[in-house]
């Protein structure tokens, strides 16, 4: 075998190796910690990025752990979805983790350092794995993992009110692990395997289908607490906005997607769309969640609104874009999904710059009200700056990444003659340049502004501004990922 | 209103959960899915091609083992959780009953545990070696480990504890299994096989044979090890943090 066929697993096992030792590295000397950590996120996304080639040629890469034949083993499977979020994960992670640096090292204490790089080392190496991997049993693995660095992460600076975000995440959390565990068991007793492909094709077989129905919706739930949906996003607007900003930044722009890719992976590849015992189930589930999806993008975007906490705000609007990917995702028309998928990357870029913003005007100023944004555009023109630019995408105008995304969402809703939707999502868009263009005024056009620039160190602004960057970059360039997006939609949609 | 949906809600869910269980296949029944598809393969090769007579030991190191490194990594997680949010421990401030009040636990107590703990420990060696052949492992055995450390501290204090475990040789234990497991793994990268593949090609059978055999000790060793210490770091932890609680108690 070939170094180069083993890049599957490398790019899971590289960073969990690093997060083995960081501790070790931590203990002999602390300052170590951060190139550490720096080298091992970029070695990954180096197995990343070069898996590129071969997925786009060969449409899915697998690898079989231990040599074992799928359903006997646990297999790896790159799709092109998958490689697509797994490369917004190694991007998104690595400018956040050069971000962290100054941020860390100014708010927490000395000794809990090491354990924040190696916790984050954790839920870097865990996302990664959740998004490739074949086998659901191996899927709940990784997603215990990277919800238990999450919760964590949400508590490290140990503050009264950050434990108790960390708690309430914590709670809902684990409750929809054990729902998903328990999908897992029932799905398991029914076709009697793990790996998804082969429960695929014995669920065609029969049998039991009823039981196959409940497990279906018992990973809806699961997944959709793990991303935050309408009826049980009750713990995001507390754990994203108390967390520190590079992890808000990695929890709204990568954790609450991996529910997203959990309900994709089960509805899609797991409970084919053609599926037809249990089509009935399927297809009330998918308008279910796309009502609540709809209604998550209109009360998130109102509750948005009426935040004086400039990170609360931002964290409504991530319950609101959740909403849209969703709505893309049950739109079930391939123009539908692929405006859902593209706004996975749109909304991580512009979420994560935002957060990232947040934390650089809190590291220089500790404001965390909008009204105290005052002048900010001229103290700090480049922070301020990437904040107007990722807004636009946030809205959704041109000629940013967001705007395409809505546009193939209301796209795939015209197509299915859904009005309403369509209504909803354009009221979302108006509802956030209320709040985002809000912020945008107080910085730039109300004074009174402070003389000279005082900008916040360059390890934080640059990973703002090329986020920023990236967002006007995937607006222009569309065309990059967009058709070979499309052909994964219908690849999708086709089961 | 606030309770009557969540009545509601847990009643729909409560519905729904007994009608699957009532619509499961028989309990027991050897025509069952889960009996048919892949089981039988692990209980009739288990032995030869994965190389532990316990079938649960070979699914759990060999045919799922990647599964297995993703629990020790959890476990691993957890302490980083724990360690994260209420730091180490810190000796001076110990808040045990013991080390409270300044007296010792009686003679007979200390006594009695100084006797008991290294037959514990010893207990949990044999676990953790035999789980290859009998019902047992790393996972048993480190959990067993744990418990005896925790009632060395329980009769000794803290302080005593970490003079025994310091925390230079307990931070690279804490990391040990997962570090096994990726060794074992990208041991079989190195020989140009799968991630986890304990057979490497190109030796004989007989040292291909010990090879695996040496592989999957080493990580059931890891397991148990690292398990224990990781137990007995997240207790010293949280024995610190009581503090907070049990000063106004104390005169």
């Amino acid at each position: 075998m070939s170094f180069s066929s083993q890049y599957p697993i490398l790019l899971e096992a590289v960073p969990l190796a690093f997060a083995a030792l960081c501790p070790i590295v931590g203990m002999w000397k602390r300052k170590l910690c951060f190139p550490f950590s720096v080298a091992g996120v970029l070695a990954t996304n180096f197995f990343i990025f070069s898996l590129w080639g071969k997925v786009t040629s060969t449409n899915t890469v697998t690898y079989a752990l231990g040599g074992w034949r799928p359903p006997f083993g646990i297999q790896i499977r790159i799709d092109y979805v998958g490689l697509f979020i797994a490369s917004i994960i190694g991007a998104v992670g690595l400018l956040v983790l050069i971000y962290s640096w100054r941020y860390v090292s100014h708010e927490l204490e000395e000794e809990k350092c090491t354990y924040y790089y190696t916790l984050y080392l954790l839920l870097f190496a865990s996302m990664l794995g959740f998004t490739v991997t074949g086998d659901i049993f191996n899927m709940f693995v990784f997603m215990e993992i990277f919800s238990i660095a999450s919760y964590a992460l949400v508590g490290i600076t140990g503050q009264r009110r950050a434990v108790r975000a960390a708690l309430k995440y914590l709670l809902m959390g684990a409750t929809s692990s054990i729902i998903v565990l328990l999908a897992i068991a029932f799905l398991y007793g029914t076709v009697g395997s793990l790996n998804m492909e082969d429960i695929a094709g014995r669920l065609q077989v029969g049998g039991y289908t009823s039981v196959a129905g409940v497990a279906l919706v018992l990973f809806l739930i699961g997944f959709a607490v793990k991303a935050a949906l309408f009826p049980v996003h009750v713990w995001l607007p507390d754990a994203h906005s108390i967390a520190p900003s590079p992890i808000s930044a990695v929890l709204s722009a990568l954790v609450i997607k991996m529910g997203v890719l959990g309900i994709l992976r089960i509805f899609f590849t797991v409970y084919t769309p053609g599926f037809a015992d249990l089509s009935g189930t399927w297809n009330a589930l998918t308008q279910a969640v796309a009502w609540c999806a709809a209604i998550s993008i209109v009360l998130a975007s109102i509750m948005a609104i009426i935040q004086r906490d400039f990170k609360v705000m931002i964290a409504y609007s991530s319950i609101a874009h959740i909403g849209y990917i969703l709505l893309g995702v049950c739109m079930l028309t391939d123009r539908g999904l692929t405006g859902g998928l593209y706004n996975i990357l749109a909304h991580a870029l512009g979420k994560s710059c935002f957060f990232l913003v947040a934390g650089a005007i809190i590291y220089k100023h500790g404001f965390r009200r909008i009204t105290s944004l005052r002048g900010l555009g001229r103290s700090m023109p480049v922070t301020a700056g990437a904040f107007a630019v990722a807004s636009l995408s946030i809205v959704g105008l041109p000629p940013s990444a967001g705007f395409i995304a809505k546009w193939y969402i209301l796209w795939g809703c015209l197509q299915k003659h859904q009005y309403a939707f369509v209504v909803m999502v354009l009221l979302g868009s108006l509802l956030a340049a209320v709040y985002c263009f809000r912020v945008v005024y107080y910085m730039f056009f109300v004074g009174p502004y402070g003389d000279g620039i005082d900008e916040a160190p360059a390890t934080m602004f640059v990973p703002a501004a090329s986020l920023a960057a990236g967002t006007l970059f995937f607006g222009i360039f569309a065309t990059l990922i967009l058709p070979s997006l499309g052909s994964a939609a219908r690849a999708l949609l086709a089961g | 209103m606030r309770k009557a949906i969540v009545v509601l809600a847990l009643v729909g869910i409560g519905v729904m959960l007994i009608y699957a269980v009532g619509e499961m296949p028989p309990m027991g029944d050897s025509g069952n899915p889960d009996k048919v598809h892949i089981a039988p393969r692990y209980l009739e090769h288990g032995e030869e091609e994965a190389g532990a007579s316990n079938v649960i030991t070979a699914v759990i190191l060999n045919y799922r083992g990647y599964d297995t490194m993703g629990e020790v990594a959890v476990i691993f997680c957890a302490l980083c959780a724990v360690v994260a949010i209420l730091n180490r421990e810190k000796p001076g401030l110990s808040r045990t009953s013991m080390d409270v009040s300044g007296v010792k636990a009686s003679v007979v107590v200390r006594t009695t545990i100084r006797f008991l703990v290294p037959v514990i420990i010893f207990f949990a060696v044999y676990i953790i070696l035999h789980g290859e052949s009998t019902p047992g492992g790393g996972f048993q055995g480190g959990a067993i480990i744990g418990a005896s450390i925790i009632l060395f501290t329980l009769a000794f204090g803290l302080p005593e504890s970490t003079r025994k475990l310091p925390l230079r040789f307990r931070i690279p234990l804490e990391s040990f299994a997962v570090i096994a497991f990726l060794a074992a793994g990208f041991t079989g990268i190195v020989f140009g096989v799968h991630f986890l593949t304990y057979l490497m090609p190109g030796l004989s059978e007989y040292a291909a044979e010990t090879i695996r055999h040496i592989m999957m000790m080493v990580i059931e060793i890891g397991i148990g090890f690292a398990g224990g210490i990781i137990f007995t770091s997240i207790m010293f932890a949280m024995i610190r943090e009581d503090q907070c609680e049990l000063q106004p108690d104390s005169p």
